[in-house]
């Protein structure tokens, strides 16, 4: 009597368990199929090839026609002293604007993530994002730059322009709405003195940084060359 | 007898822990499956990565066409001086308006930060609002009629702000031309958007949608905009 009281038990405790397994058994296969199933995400992986392709060739386009915009302006404003001080003008403009490669003295400004803490070592009481670059830094490094008369800056390739936003979303850092991330290298153009001074005094901003184990390396150079911005600036709302 | 009972016993206790192991190993297995919530994302960032490529495509596109006109016009006036110089005026304006070298009017928004007894506006507070505000597409921005040009920069000297070398006071007043909707929006959303962001700080901060705003040109009076360092380099 008492032995069949404990096999039905038992027996109950076992269907239990089976029943919890193939329900598992059942939710694995259920997330699997979203997985296998990205075929829509690569349809639409494809559409942002496909995008981009057609970006680059416009935008191969647009700078051989800049090119030969440029040309046949400074020809066709050559016999004309008015005319060449004009074209001169729209020139640097477009220097100004960041529309164009520099090239000149200036520094290279490499900063890094800490490398010595991962989310692993990290110390309980401590918070990852203390240890990381963020997107904050960079505007307070470009702001200083500007500050000691850079004529032109870039980070990790991306021209600073009058319309350039550095932005943070989840933990993705973008700048001119293109992803960047750990190292940073910061190139700027301007009197290579003031510029390292600007950044590497004490209590300036890469001795904050380097409190928080963020690794920063500043060398000044004779020739730094800064690309020019890929995108366009519009006038769309001013007159 | 007894010593039947224990093998049973043990059997069961056996399979017992057999079935828990298989179970918590699929409990390890379905949290590490469950990136249902990352595969979303994903998808919502591929399509975000489509919508922003075909912008820069539309826009470069346009450009393109502009640009190849202005190649035409060029051409077809190449003989004529007069023809020639209208053609350089005119990019020469354009360029102009866009460096911050004109006066310039649109739709846009007008954003007020005042100190208030408690919280004062720094500095930083306004390169915050920079950053948003280029963020939402802002083509012209002043503070305190200080036109904010690429190389401007905010600072502060001994509790004073300065931009573009020249004192500013509160209240500080910033004028962005652009779309409004976008602007208006992307300042008030709700908890996150500057301006939610920086009332919760116990900062004081006002909105105004324009229909007709006026930005001053740059003055150049401190600071001629021109390369001493920089040459363009011929690719």
């Amino acid at each position: 009597m008492n032995r069949k009281k404990i096999a039905i038990a038992l027996g109950t405790v076992c269907c239990i368990l089976v029943i919890a397994i193939l329900i598992q058994v059942n939710t694995i296969k259920g997330t699997n199929s979203t997985v296998s199933g990205d075929f829509s995400e690569n349809s639409l992986r494809d559409e942002v090839l496909k995008w981009k392709e057609k970006y680059d060739n416009a935008s191969t386009q647009l700078d051989n026609a800049e090119k030969e915009l440029a040309t046949i302006r400074e020809n066709s404003s050559q016999d004309d002293e008015s005319s060449t001080k004009k074209e001169q003008e729209i020139t640097l403009n477009n220097n100004l604007l960041g529309l164009t490669t520099l090239k000149g003295k200036g520094i290279e400004l490499v900063v890094k993530d800490d490398p010595n803490v991962t989310s692993d070592t990290l110390a309980v009481l401590d918070d990852m994002s203390n240890h990381i670059v963020h997107d904050g830094d960079l505007r307070r490094i470009v702001n200083e730059l500007k500050n000691a008369g850079a004529e032109a800056i870039s980070i990790n390739g991306q021209r600073i322009v009058t319309t350039t936003a550095i932005t943070c979303i989840g933990n993705v850092i973008k700048i001119n709405d293109e992803k960047v991330s750990t190292p940073f290298v910061i190139k700027a153009i301007g009197f290579p003195e003031s510029l390292e001074t600007a950044l590497n005094r004490n209590g300036g901003y890469l001795d904050i940084l380097n409190d928080y184990g963020i690794v920063t390396s500043i060398k000044k150079l004779d020739s730094v060359t800064i690309t020019k911005y890929t995108g366009v600036i519009s006038s769309k709302y001013m007159k | 007898m007894n010593k039947e009972k224990i093998v049973m016993a043990v059997t069961i206790g056996l399979v017992c822990m057999v079935l828990m192991t298989v179970m918590f190993a699929q409990f390890r297995t379905v949290e590490q499956t469950d990136i249902t919530g990352i595969e979303t994302a994903r998808e919502e960032e591929l399509r975000t990565m489509i919508s922003s490529w075909k912008t820069k495509y539309e826009e470069t596109s346009t450009q393109l066409e502009e640009t190849t006109q202005k190649i035409n016009e060029y051409n077809e006036k190449a003989a004529s001086t007069e023809e020639t110089s209208v053609l350089l005026d005119g990019e020469l304006q354009q360029t102009s308006m866009l460096v911050g070298k004109t006066d310039v009017t649109g739709e846009g928004v007008i954003i007020t930060l005042s100190n208030n007894e408690d919280k004062e506006i720094e500095y930083t507070d306004l390169l915050s609002l920079l950053n948003e505000l280029r963020l939402a597409g802002a083509e012209a921005i002043s503070i305190n009629d200080k036109r904010i040009v690429n190389m401007t920069e905010i600072v502060e000297v001994n509790g004073t702000i300065l931009i573009n070398e020249e004192r500013v006071t509160s209240p500080y007043t910033v004028k962005v031309i652009g779309n409004q909707t976008y602007l208006s929006s992307a300042l008030s959303l709700k908890s996150s958007g500057f301006i939610d962001k920086y009332t919760n700080l116990g900062k004081t901060i006002k909105m105004t949608l324009e229909k007709n705003i006026k930005i001053l040109a740059y003055d150049s009076g401190n600071n001629l905009m021109e390369f001493k360092y920089a040459e363009e380099v011929q690719e």
